[in-house]
């Protein structure tokens, strides 16, 4: 007989919710009936290079900041949950030749492929459409049972991105990254940890920039103000589109810096290189 | 008081109307569960659509049947045939339809369509004015009209999955299908998609979606059912007789009596 402290009890609960979303995950009904999922949890210090990753590239972008700020932060208070990566090689077509990847047939694309794959922002391509969607079943199978447990999840890409360029899940084209845990309500929503990450004014400006016409004065004059402050009317803002050169070369230099860490991770360079 | 008898036979009796009507609520619920799905950024962009009653079955159905023999590849023809008859046998079907994936890209460079850290492999391939694509032309020259934006694609998987589990809360069998999908856009169905899934569902003792014999659309029960039907008519033309004035068996059985004696 024993008593244990109700919350690290239910903390080490959360691998066993973490095995269950595998075994749901492998319950998911499929279109092409030839998905084959990878899947690996990852947990602890292991989890240290991929936070580290997605901090460097959250140096030029808030979308990966966010996740970082966040995943850095639970680290710290020693409550970083356990994190299965799925992951599938979306590449391997249906072949059903219906076109919806851009080719009149699967032999076409099969052509194309062996000589354009090729990596984006997170995934390699080209991509079967009919796997990408049986990878989405897959993964909502895998949130709906952790959503049964009463455990906080988020099907993270960024996540998932820095894990596969890592060198987890080999072979898969796309991992995507589902923190199981921590305790609590909506913690990857609201996020405490993010609350000293932005300035008011940064909040408010990302607001003005994914909805100007919001804020937008009379525009037919042509060259509409827009109302970023409070006497909006005095020295006017307008919209503009330019490009921006700094910007361009931040991110190329932190993509850089992104890539060197991963090759460090992966032993190719040493630290001190 | 009210008595609602079920039962699951015959297909569209009274019994099965009942039936119908409950797992029509399910249909319902699993449009909600679809329509909360997790999606890329939780952007929405999909629909939904839900076909119920014998006609409106049986029109997918054809059209399926039509797509096997016509514009799928020989390897689908069978699959399609097949799943036409579970269409048949089914008591409702859901459609879900992704609005995105063929019109407003995600437009983050992923990599998942092409392999390119842009979207320069389906802009440089569709219609568009200055990133604005053009999907008025809706004539195919393939099954489903692409390239596509793949991780708008994918949510269409989050969506079809949270419908799935919605109906196996309530022991309601489906099976997600390209067939049925394709068939229900074709006819109008989701027709703001160029990409639909359908989810065939029934509530029967016995799973209609599993355990498919060989030449499947020549051999399932309703065949089986119309093959008594027609072949019971022929035959008691032959052992008939004037049963209100002999009786066949005693006859017979006095006969062997006599025999014995």
């Amino acid at each position: 007989m024993a008593i244990y402290n109700g919350i690290d009890a239910a903390h080490e609960h959360l691998m066993d919710v973490a095995k269950a979303t595998i075994l749901a995950a492998g319950k998911a009904p499929t279109l092409t009936h030839r998905f084959e999922l990878m899947t690996e949890i990852v947990t602890d210090e292991d989890m240290d290079p991929i936070i580290d990753v997605l901090a460097t590239l959250g140096e030029n972008s808030a979308f990966q900041r966010h996740d970082a700020v966040a995943l850095q932060s639970l680290k710290d208070q020693g409550k970083l949950p356990p994190v299965v990566l799925f992951g599938a090689d979306l590449m391997k077509p249906a072949l059903w030749d219906c076109g919806a990847c851009g080719f009149k047939t699967c032999g076409e694309y099969l052509k194309f492929i062996k000589d354009n794959k090729g990596v984006g922002v997170g995934c390699y391509g080209p991509s079967c459409v009919w796997q990408s969607i049986d990878f989405g079943t897959v993964c909502d199978y895998a949130c709906a049972c952790t959503a049964r447990h009463h455990v906080e999840s988020r099907i993270m890409f960024s996540i998932g991105a820095c894990a596969m360029m890592l060198g987890h899940l080999e072979g898969a084209t796309w991992v995507l990254g589902l923190p199981i845990g921590p305790l609590g309500q909506n913690l990857w929503f609201g996020r405490t940890a993010w609350k000293d990450a932005l300035t008011f004014d940064q909040r408010m400006m990302t607001q003005l920039a994914g909805g100007p016409t919001n804020q937008m004065a009379f525009s037919g004059g042509g060259n509409p103000i827009i109302k970023s402050k409070q006497k909006w009317w005095e020295d006017p803002t307008y919209m503009k589109v330019e490009q921006d050169e700094n910007f361009v070369e931040a991110e190329a230099n932190g993509l850089a810096k992104v890539y060197e860490k991963i090759m460090k991770y992966s032993g190719v360079l040493d630290d001190d290189e | 008081m009210a008595r609602i008898h079920i039962d699951e036979f015959p297909p569209y009796s009274p019994p099965d109307q009942a039936k119908k009507e409950n797992v029509l609520m399910v249909a319902k619920l699993m449009v909600n569960a679809a329509l909360t799905a997790p999606l890329t950024g939780g952007v929405p962009g999909h629909e939904a659509e839900i076909a119920y009653g014998q006609k409106e079955l049986e029109m997918i159905a054809r059209e399926m049947e039509r797509l096997a023999h016509k514009e799928v590849p020989k390897r689908l023809k069978k699959p399609f045939l097949y799943e036409a008859v579970m269409v048949r046998e089914s008591d409702a079907i859901v459609f879900l339809g992704n609005k995105r994936a063929h019109e407003t890209p995600m437009d983050v460079g992923c990599g998942l369509c092409g392999g390119e850290p842009d979207c320069s492999f389906v802009y440089d391939r569709l219609n568009h004015f200055n990133g604005l694509i053009d999907a008025t032309d809706r004539s195919r020259e393939t099954t489903v009209k692409g390239p596509l934006c793949q991780i708008r694609a994918h949510d269409l998987g989050y969506v079809i999955g949270s419908a799935l589990w919605m109906a196996e809360e309530h022991f309601v069998d489906t099976k997600p299908c390209y067939s049925v999908g394709l068939a229900g856009r074709n006819i109008g169905i989701c027709m703001n998609s160029e990409l639909v899934v359908g989810i065939p569902i029934a509530v029967l003792s016995k799973n209609p979606y599993v355990d498919i014999p060989p030449n499947y659309h020549l051999t399932n029960m309703a065949k089986q059912i119309d093959a008594v039907r027609k072949i019971t008519v022929i035959t008691r033309q032959i052992p008939n007789h004037p049963y209100f004035t002999h009786d066949a068996e005693a006859k017979a059985k006095s006969g062997k009596k006599k025999k014995e004696e």
